[in-house]
Parts: C-alpha cells; sequence; structure tokens
C-alpha cells in the first residue's frame, strides 16, 4: 500500500482540484514514521528522476533534520544531489529557526562556519512567519519547476516543529493554500500525534487527503515497563510496526488499508499483513451483553429440535401436551428420572383437574344479556 | 469531481415515512401558488426546496423559511458539498437571492461546480407509467396514492418546486448573471463581525413583513473549518451563530451552515447542535468493507449516510414527520 500511496502522490490532483496530502503519523509508542517520510521522499525522487511525474522538483522543508542529513540519505540512495541538476532543494528552518544564531554572528560573538551548499537554497530565519515561509517555498518551487505549468511536491518534515512556534489555525492555513496552489502537485508532512492535543491533530487530518499512521504490532500488557517480556515487545515496536492508511476517496467513501512495516538497514520494508494479526474490521453489529451469534453446536442443535405440529414422517403420532398427566405418563416419567438425572426438566403440576385444556365454549356464552 | 452520480438520491433504510395527516386537512391547491420556488406548509409556515427531492420528502416539504439549518459534516467526506451544491443551484434556478461563504480564497470559484437542471424526459417517463398503470389492476383504495405522483409529473421544469440537478453538467451561466449572488471569503477575516453585518444587510432584504415573499438562501460551508483565524474563539462564533438564528427568524430566507463538529471541542459542538432549527448530518461509508455490503443492499451505489436528528419545529409543538432517521446517499 505504500507503493500505491507514492504513485497517488506522483500522479497528483485533477484540473481543479486541490492537490493530494498526506499526513504521517506516528506516537512514542512506534516512533517509525521518519523511516516512512525517508521512504516515500525517495520513491518521489526515483519518479521524478526517471521522468515518470509530472513534477520537476521537491521543496523539503526541513524542520526537525538537517539537510544534511537528506542529502546523505538521498546520497546512500543512489541520488547525488550537490553535483547533478537540481530538482531538490531543501528550505533549513533547521540551523536557525528563530534568528539566534544569526543575530549573534552580527553582534560578532559567533564566527559563522556554516559553509552552506547548493543543496540548502535558503535559511528560514523565522519560522514563526508561517506568509513568509508560504512565500519562499513558493519561489523555491516556480525555480526547480521553470514558471508555468511545471509542477513540485512539497515535503515538510515535521509540522510537529511548526506547531511549536504557531498556532494550528496559520498551519492549516499554510497548507491550505499550499494544497490550492496551482503548481504544487502534492504535499506530504509528518507529524508526532501524542504531542499535540487531538484538536488540533484532527484539524491537520481535516487538512489532509490520506492519512498514514503508523501503530505498534504488540501493545505491552498490563503498561507495566519492567516486565522482560513488555521489554522485548516494546524493542520490537522500534522496529516493526502496523501501517494503517486511511483515504479519502473522491466520491465520498474511505478507504482503509493495512500493511506490516519493518525498519532494516537498507531502510523501511513494507509487506502485507500476516494472518496472525487479523485485521479488527469494525462490526456494525452491535456489542451487547448476550450472544448474538450461535456456535456450531448450538446450530446443529436447533436444527435438531422437532417443532411441534410439524409432520415429522416417522410415523408416530405426534403427543400434544395439553398439561394433563395421564397415568401412562406418570410412570415413563419416573423411569426418566432416574435413567438421565443430568438432564434439566421442568415438572409441572396443574393445580385442578377440573379446567379442560381445549375448550370449544365460548366464554362469553356464560353472559346473559 | 462526482464522475459516477448523476442525481442525488436518498434512500431511507428504517422506518417508511408515513406522513401523518390529520382528519383536517387544509385544501389548497397547488395551481393558487404565484411564486415557483415556494410552498405553503403547515401552521402558516412555507417551506423552500433544499434541492433534492428526497431529502424534502424527509423534511416534510423542505426547509422552512426562518430556520437556521446546520450540516455536521465528517472530515473524511465532501457529502455536504453534495447538499450545499444541490440548496444553491436550487435557489438560483428559482432566482431567489443567495450568499455564499466559504474558507477559501476564491469561493466564486465554487459557483462553477453547480450542477445545473436535469432535462427531464417528461413525456417518455409519463407515456410508459400510463402504459404501466394499464397492466396493473389497482384496488380503488389504494387510488388516492397514485393520484399525487400524477399531479408531481405534469408541472413544467421551470416552475417545478424541487428540480433533479444533473451533477455532471455545471449550471448554465446565464443563472449567475443578477446582483443576487455574494461569495464571501471567511479566510482572512480575524472574525465574523464584517461577514454578520453583510448577513443582517441581505436578511434585511427579505423581511417577514414584506407581502411579496421570494425567499433567500444563505449558504455557509465549513463554519469552525481550521484555516481561519477566528476558529479558536469559540464563544464567538457561537455568538455569530445565535445572532444569525435570531436575524434569519425575522426574515424569509433559510441559512444553512455545515460545520465539522470533531474540529471543535464537545461542548461547543453541542450547544451548536442546539442552536440549529434543523440538524443534519452527513457520514462517510468505508469503501470495500465486506460486512456492511451484506447488512446494507444497495451498498455498491452509496457513498455516504444522512442522518435526521432535528427537523424544525416552527409555530407548532408536534412534528408531523418522523426525526432519528439515516438514509443513504447515491
Amino acid at each position: 500500500m505504500a507503493e500505491w500511496i507514492c504513485r497517488t502522490l506522483r500522479d497528483g490532483g485533477l484540473e481543479g482540484e486541490h492537490a493530494p496530502a498526506l499526513i504521517i503519523k506516528d506516537t512514542i509508542r512506534c516512533p517509525l514514521s521518519s523511516f516512512v517520510f525517508d521512504h516515500v521522499l525517495s520513491q518521489l525522487s526515483s519518479f521524478i528522476l526517471s521522468n515518470k511525474s509530472q513534477s520537476k522538483g521537491i521543496v523539503l522543508v526541513a524542520l526537525s533534520r538537517s539537510p544534511l542529513y537528506y542529502q546523505q540519505f538521498l546520497k546512500s540512495k543512489g541520488y547525488d544531489v550537490v553535483d547533478s541538476p537540481c530538482w531538490i532543494k531543501a528550505l533549513d528552518c533547521y540551523s536557525d529557526p528563530l534568528g539566534w544564531k544569526s543575530k549573534l554572528v552580527e553582534s560578532g560573538s559567533i564566527l559563522n562556519r556554516d559553509p552552506g551548499s547548493s543543496f540548502t537554497s535558503s535559511l528560514c530565519k523565522n519560522v514563526r512567519d508561517l506568509d513568509n515561509l508560504f512565500s519562499s517555498i513558493i519561489e523555491i518551487g516556480k525555480e526547480l519547476a521553470g514558471d508555468g505549468k511545471g509542477r513540485f511536491v512539497v515535503a515538510i518534515d515535521s509540522v510537529s516543529e511548526m506547531l511549536r512556534h504557531t498556532t494550528v489555525s496559520s498551519v492549516a492555513a499554510l497548507l491550505s493554500n499550499l494544497r490550492s496552489h496551482d503548481q504544487v502537485c502534492c504535499l506530504f508532512w509528518l507529524l508526532h500525534s501524542d504531542l499535540h492535543e487531538t484538536r488540533a491533530t484532527a484539524a491537520l487530518e481535516y487538512m489532509s487527503s490520506m492519512q498514514a499512521s503508523v501503530e505498534p504490532m504488540a501493545l505491552p500488557a498490563n503498561g507495566q515497563i519492567g516486565n522482560s517480556m513488555n521489554l522485548s515487545l516494546m524493542e520490537q515496536n522500534y522496529r516493526r510496526g502496523k501501517f494503517c492508511v486511511r483515504v479519502k476517496r473522491r466520491n465520498g467513501r474511505v478507504r482503509m488499508m493495512f500493511e506490516e512495516l519493518c525498519v532494516e538497514i537498507s531502510g523501511v520494508k513494507f509487506a502485507p499483513v500476516s494472518s496472525e494479526d487479523n485485521v479488527i474490521s469494525q462490526s456494525l453489529v452491535p456489542k451487547v451483553q448476550f450472544n448474538l451469534q450461535l456456535s456450531e453446536k448450538e446450530l446443529n442443535d436447533r436444527a435438531k429440535v422437532v417443532l411441534p405440529f410439524e409432520h415429522q414422517d416417522n410415523g408416530k403420532t405426534t403427543q400434544i401436551y395439553d398439561g394433563r398427566k395421564s397415568l401412562n405418563e406418570d410412570e415413563t416419567e419416573i423411569h426418566e428420572k432416574v435413567n438421565s438425572s443430568g438432564k434439566g426438566e421442568i415438572i409441572y403440576f396443574r393445580d385442578s383437574d377440573d379446567e379442560m385444556p381445549d375448550s370449544d365454549e365460548d366464554p362469553d356464552d356464560d353472559l346473559d344479556i | 469531481m462526482f464522475d459516477e452520480m448523476r442525481i442525488v438520491k436518498i434512500y431511507i433504510h428504517m422506518a417508511a415515512i408515513r406522513p401523518r395527516s390529520s382528519s383536517f386537512s387544509r385544501s389548497t391547491s397547488v395551481a393558487s401558488n404565484a411564486v415557483p420556488g415556494l410552498k405553503h406548509g403547515p401552521n402558516g409556515t412555507m417551506f423552500l426546496s433544499s434541492g433534492i427531492q428526497d431529502l424534502d420528502k424527509i423534511l416534510g416539504g423542505g426547509f422552512t423559511l426562518g430556520s437556521l439549518v446546520m450540516v455536521m459534516e465528517d472530515p473524511e467526506a465532501p457529502h455536504h458539498m453534495l447538499l450545499l451544491r444541490n440548496f444553491m443551484s436550487q435557489g438560483l434556478v428559482h432566482h431567489q437571492p443567495l450568499i455564499y461563504a466559504s474558507p477559501a480564497k476564491d469561493p466564486r470559484g465554487f459557483l462553477g461546480t453547480l450542477p445545473s437542471v436535469m432535462v427531464s424526459k417528461d413525456d417518455k417517463s409519463r407515456a410508459h407509467e400510463s402504459e404501466q398503470e394499464k397492466g396493473l389492476r389497482i384496488a380503488w383504495q389504494y387510488k388516492k396514492y397514485f393520484g399525487e405522483q400524477n399531479s408531481d409529473s405534469q408541472r413544467d421544469g421551470k416552475s417545478e418546486y424541487c428540480c433533479d440537478f444533473d451533477l455532471r453538467k455545471p449550471l448554465e451561466r446565464h443563472f449567475f448573471t443578477g446582483k443576487h449572488i455574494d461569495c464571501i471569503t471567511l479566510k482572512d477575516s480575524a472574525d465574523l463581525t464584517t461577514f454578520h453585518d453583510r448577513c443582517s444587510s441581505f436578511l434585511s432584504q427579505t423581511p417577514r413583513t414584506d407581502g411579496n415573499v421570494i425567499g433567500g438562501r444563505i449558504a455557509i460551508q465549513s463554519l469552525c473549518s481550521p484555516q481561519c483565524e477566528f476558529s479558536d474563539k469559540e464563544w464567538d462564533m457561537l455568538s455569530f451563530v445565535r445572532s444569525l438564528k435570531s436575524l434569519v427568524r425575522l426574515s424569509n430566507s433559510v441559512a444553512i451552515i455545515t460545520f465539522p463538529p470533531s474540529l471543535v471541542s464537545p461542548a461547543f459542538s453541542k450547544r451548536l447542535q442546539h442552536l440549529a432549527d434543523t440538524l443534519v448530518s452527513v457520514k462517510a461509508i468505508p469503501d470495500e468493507d465486506k460486512e456492511l455490503a451484506k447488512l446494507l443492499t444497495g451498498y455498491q451505489d452509496m457513498v455516504g449516510l444522512l442522518s435526521m436528528h432535528k427537523v424544525a419545529r416552527i409555530n407548532t409543538q408536534v412534528l408531523n414527520v418522523s426525526s432519528d432517521l439515516t438514509s443513504s446517499l447515491k
């Protein structure tokens, strides 16, 4: 499913539609979303370099990891970002997000040792000003894509970092502006959902068209960390996870897909869900305290029940119990009681034998009108 | 866009609608209604159409003039846009004044997505129906139900109360000319005061006491959308909706507001829901869900679920339609 997501991002949106937007979420229990982010980035890079995509470049807004990390990562994947013609540029919001370093340099307290590189297009000194950030992104994107119809991809590393400095509404405004911009082909960003209030996460999910979340495969029992089994489970959660994707389709339906995620030295691997970890599909049958389903044995027993007033085709006349015990029945009953002590029986003694069970008389006949 | 859908049809899955007609029914003939976009309702109210025939039936005739309709969105599905599109198109076809507000930069662009009136194949369907009737031998006591259907299909497309809309074709341009359409963006407003003033001046054009009733429409999309600066000022939004409700009640218009309830705190969501006269919610359905396919017939064509929570009760204590219904959108 990860391939499907990357292809959807590559294809972009239709004319007049907003660009597809992917949100990659995780929690501390399984913090593998940065690997997913890197994977999506490398996939899109390969599409762009092999000319399979309509977008001409990627603008990477680096907030939580240095652009140098990305340079090395892409190099390890075989994409040279420094020497070859540029198709990717990073907006460095990591080195000096609030402009403190440049103030110190200006006042002469420290020396500026940063050599800069062609990969890093520009340094953002004020992450709080999102309007400025928006215009810088668009500027870099236009450089990469060329003017006119060229489109580019925007990748935001860690919107969580952005939310540290600004409000949810300004971040949401930035994302919606990017999505509605003509030249943006697609957009994806990273979010650590347990760092923020549910409303903030909900607002950012609202702005996206696809949600990919990384969840732990195995939850530690009882929340006790000291237990050795739980420790190994937790370690496992740092290497493997469940990758759940929710896609908002154009016709208004929501598609959910699941995969297994495994982090190895070479990168991230996605595999279809193994049969052990079954997908718990949402059942619409309400959860009640009594059992609505029948087990196999119960189904068999139900089929065996002899229904009254139904011919059983076995020659015997059906005996309809009318509440009055005859002498014969009495004897057989005593026998049965001795033989089958395990079965439950309802023994009912009628109050009196005077009452006629099946009376053809109309009870209203007694009335004298 | 909805390339698979043509008309929005709403199918009712729960108990069938049986309009409870009292034994004293006013004999208002349809022909005496001069204004095409409006219809007389019970208890001295007037209705205007929502643009979807099945929804009008569920509501008991349409949206009551002077009521505030709130639609609870599902953040994962755009069905509220469908309701808004039909609502706005119906208003434009009937030349009713319209205000549309949305958090988008260019709300006028949304007008381009409004559906056009379906070209009615009236003659064909009528001939077919009469043929069918000859084959059917209907008991005399049931003929009274067929009488209603016949009178509906005999109307001309233009003067129909509720039109069928073809979602694949955009609305003809000539409906957009005229000064009675206003599009406002809520994006860059720090608060709702300017919009409030626009609404109140719009609503003063269609006051209750006016003899010549036209019926105005206000459509506000995604009020609590996170892009707007005022989205975290919940009390401001609440007081805006409250005063809009009171303004609408004094006028001959209908205001429809869609909002995503998951993006406001639960207390405010409840308050907004209580403010509504008519409350509807739309919900997405999961794709390729085998369990749902077993439970619901027609699952393949369904795109979403529509639930009716409240229906406007103006001048009455008793509703003649049942509320708490869930229907599916196709």
